[in-house]
């Protein structure tokens, strides 16, 4: 039987100025599953992940995540609901050190002025950065918490970027080309990473172009083209499919 | 009737100072998304060049005192120079780190330092107290029935004119105008299209300093008195001008100085001259609140990071 | 000799306070170029209660603070949905503002200024700057000030992380209206006058420069642009005094911008974020780590 849908869009469409990036996507991830979502360039594929995640909202269908529609909530709100995503260029606080950076991930699930207002070394807050470190240690990044992050190579930054996002207990990590500047050895180090990630329980959904990894890491694709979806199903199928084929190659190529 | 119209006039008059000096805000702020504080201490130090350089001559007794006109033109040069060693400053020396809330008001914060400087050293080499500044025509009047307008009055308002139609034309029809145009527009793509941003970047801040100097000639040609506060006084009522006109835009500049010159004569001549100050500038803080873009402007200018 | 020493640790705690009332905002990431108008709004609220009313002096301060907290807050409100040079302009023209106002009413001496009647010595107020100093950097030891740091350096991912973050820099401007308020008062009842012109556009010019060459990633930053800033000019005038040169106060208050002006424009240069980083502090304590570099 299959797992239950975690994230699901529904006929959502997407235009700037007229000009229609996505048009009528809809896919279901599965939970527990790790996903891709590749294409060519301009295919649709970092906005349809800005549509997830509420930088951009959606013009039209629905974007429902655990089976609530959350196409009208505010970026925050969808993270405290469970959604979460790192950056294509890494986005974290230049100024924070490291494991401050990954505390900020936690604050979605602060409750109340106490949560805000106590200072974070009283007794009740230790837990906070208990947690924060021992996950740090657990992705063996725990030898230079107190670091400021500016300071550290482009690999651990993703990495901590990585579990910044996981702070805040998603149900669904988005990870944009989490390999885009990295070697073929980081990128393997990056790919036993997130599996380490996938096992804790987390559904990954992954814009990559860096095909290796899809196919190491993802057991389903889906891939857009021109905003459209063209192709979804497992990954081991994708590249013998003619819609993807054509996309990808040229309709000269389907052809011969 | 008859005396509210004269104050129109004079407004619109005082409304050229303000149009010119929040033109030379506008050109930092629409190309390089400069707020330049730079701008009124350059105002006020063109026509205290301008003062000194008739009273006395240039400096080391390189001359004997200048008549009115080369002491004018030696107050805009000096106002170009020391805007381009605000660029040295601000811009040349600037690296991109990482991209935060304030980093990108470094420029801002070193125009600052600029403007404690010029400020003071001008205070103390001249003093705080106004000095008289004579042209040939200072006393002079046209009548056009019960109105009085100045010589010097019509002859602010066509260099005023004069600079903005030839600004106009130079960022319309020029190769410089164009790149000027592009880098406002997206410095990165202008970057790419072989805009030599590192030699454009100069060329705003003559242009904003001729700007800076011709108001300041102006002002010290139309009111024929000058003083070290003038800058503080006077050229920053220009940034009102610029934001109820709109950020970035050269009719916004025209049209919000012009308001603010009139709303400034209509209020000494309504309330009294202690009223100006919280007028203009509580007209300045609603145009923000409601209305932040302005008349003229598009949103996009200025909200980026600062 | 004794006296002047007090003197200036009071004008040095007044800084304190007022440079953390404009640290706040700047942490999260908005330049407020109206501190010494949250400050004049303070000093002649406390001004005008004492003489028209009376109260004991610490009421009076709560409420001067109050007022000028309340103000922060419904321009912060109205003002944060534009930022950048936006916040900059509205707090600039803010101040020109106030101080256009003050001149105008005539229940505040106009340009006169006014005389306070009542008194607090210098002890209280190093001991308030005190307070506030711990109290600000017991308050960036919270998530609230892990908040705030995180809506400085990244706004978009601090509003994806579920930080608020527009709250979260109402809060900050409000907080610092609040202490630009007691700083009002305080130099109210110490000096027992008040004149508009104290609180100019170049004093709140003054006060933000000197925050920001503390360096604001920290709260030493601001201690340490504060006590330089009050410290250097004061020897400077002592200095000049004794070579017997200059007389005129307009001699000495120039060349103390003039500092700050030339080291501001040095500084930007060289190290914009300010004299104490994080990275600095770090490594003076010595209690790092040596983690690896990019290559």
């Amino acid at each position: 039987m299959d797992a239950a849908v975690v994230l699901a869009l529904r006929n959502v469409t997407k235009a700037f100025s007229g000009l229609k990036v996505v048009t009528d996507v809809s896919f279901d991830v599965r939970e527990g599953q790790r996903t891709a979502l590749i294409g060519p360039n301009g295919a649709g594929k970092t906005t349809v992940f800005n549509l997830i995640s509420g930088a951009y909202s959606a013009d039209r269908g629905a974007i429902l995540l655990q089976g609530t529609d959350i196409a009208a909530k505010r970026p925050g709100e969808r993270t405290v609901m469970g959604l979460a995503r790192s950056f294509q260029n890494i986005r974290l606080m230049p100024h924070l050190s490291v494991v401050e950076n990954v505390m900020v991930g936690q604050h979605a699930r602060t409750r109340g002025m106490m949560d805000l207002l106590t200072p974070l070394w009283l007794k009740r807050n230790r837990a906070w950065r208990d947690e924060a470190e021992s996950q740090l240690r657990a992705f063996g990044l725990g030898t230079y918490p107190n670091e400021v992050t500016a300071n550290l190579p482009y690999g651990i930054r993703k990495k901590i970027e990585v579990v910044r996002a996981l702070m805040s207990h998603p149900k669904v990590l988005l990870l944009d080309e989490p390999a885009a500047g990295l070697n073929t050895r980081e990128t393997g180090d990056l790919k036993d990473f997130l599996m380490g990630v996938a096992e804790h329980g987390v559904t990954l959904l992954i814009v990559e172009h860096d095909m290796s990894l899809v196919r190491s890491l993802c057991e389903h694709t889906i891939v857009l083209n021109f905003g459209l979806k063209i192709y979804d199903g497992p990954t081991a199928s994708v590249q013998e499919d003619p819609a993807v084929l054509e996309a990808y190659l040229g309709p000269r190529h389907n052809a011969a | 009737m008859i005396l509210v119209l004269q104050q129109v006039i004079n407004g619109v008059m005082l409304g050229a100072v303000y149009v010119t000096v929040a033109l030379a805000f506008n050109l930092t702020i629409g190309i390089l998304n400069f707020l330049n504080f730079t701008i009124p201490p350059l105002f006020m130090l063109t026509a205290m060049v301008a003062w000194a350089s008739a009273q006395y001559g240039l400096p080391f007794g390189l001359s004997s005192p200048l008549n009115w006109a080369a002491a004018l033109g030696d107050g805009i040069a000096v106002a170009i120079a020391a805007s381009l060693v605000v660029e040295r400053m601000t811009f040349r020396y600037m690296k991109a780190r990482y991209g935060d809330a304030t980093e990108h008001a470094i420029p801002l914060v070193s125009s600052l330092g600029f403007l404690l400087i010029i400020e003071n050293l001008v205070r103390m080499a001249y003093g705080t107290e106004p000095h008289r500044f004579t042209t040939p025509f200072t006393n002079m009047n046209l009548r056009f029935g019960g109105l009085i307008v100045s010589i010097p009055q019509l002859f602010s308002l066509v260099l005023a004119l004069a600079i903005v139609f030839g600004l106009s034309r130079l960022l319309k029809y020029t190769r410089i105008g164009r790149a000027l145009r592009s880098i406002a527009e997206n410095p990165d793509a202008s970057l790419l299209m072989g805009v030599d941003v590192g030699r454009i970047v100069p060329v705003v801040f003559v242009l904003s300093g001729l700007l800076c100097g011709v108001a300041g000639a102006i002002f010290a040609i139309n009111y024929g008195q000058v003083y070290a506060g003038m800058g503080n006084e006077v050229g920053n009522k220009a940034i009102a001008g610029m934001v109820l006109g709109g950020l970035g835009s050269i009719w916004g500049a025209i049209v919000g100085g012009v308001i603010v010159g009139v709303v400034e004569t209509l209020s000494i001549h309504l309330f009294g001259g202690d009223t100006v100050q919280a007028i203009v500038w509580g007209l300045l803080l609603v145009a923000l609140i409601v209305r932040p873009q302005g008349i003229f402007g598009h949103h996009a200018i200025g909200k980026g990071k600062l | 000799m004794s006296g002047y020493l007090d003197g200036m640790a009071v004008i040095l705690a007044l800084n304190v306070i007022l440079a953390y009332a404009v640290f706040l905002p700047v942490a999260t990431g908005q330049l407020n170029l109206g501190g010494a108008a949250f400050q004049a709004v303070g000093a002649y609220a406390a001004a005008y209660i004492s003489t028209q009313y009376g109260a004991p002096l610490p009421v009076i301060l709560a409420v001067s603070a109050s007022v000028s907290g309340l103000i922060a807050f419904v321009l912060a409100l109205s003002i944060l949905r534009t930022k950048g040079v936006y916040l900059v302009l509205a707090t600039f023209a803010f101040a020109q503002f106030v101080s256009g106002v003050i001149i105008n009413v005539d229940a505040l001496g106009g340009a006169l200024g006014m005389t306070v009647p009542e008194h607090v010595g210098g002890g209280p107020i190093i001991v308030i700057a005190g307070v506030v100093l711990v109290g600000v950097m017991l308050l960036m030891q919270t998530r609230f000030g892990l908040a705030m740091r995180a809506t400085h350096d990244d706004d978009t991912v601090a509003e994806l992380m579920g930080i608020g973050v527009r709250r979260t820099r109402v809060a900050a401007f409000t907080l610092g209206g609040v202490l630009a308020g007691i700083a009002g008062g305080l130099y109210a009842f110490y000096f027992n006058f008040v004149e508009v012109q104290t609180f100019d556009s170049l004093s709140s010019i003054y006060l933000l420069l000197f925050v920001l060459l503390g360096g604001t990633q920290t709260v030493w930053g601001p201690l340490i642009g504060a006590a330089f800033f009050t410290i250097v000019p004061e020897l400077f005038r002592y200095v000049v005094a004794n070579m017997g040169g200059a007389s005129a106060g307009q001699l000495d208050t120039s060349w103390r911008f003039i500092i700050l002006g030339i080291i501001t424009v040095v500084m930007m240069v060289a190290r914009p974020e300010g004299v104490v980083t994080r990275t600095g502090l770090g490594r003076l304590l010595g209690n790092r780590r040596a983690a690896p570099r990019e290559a």
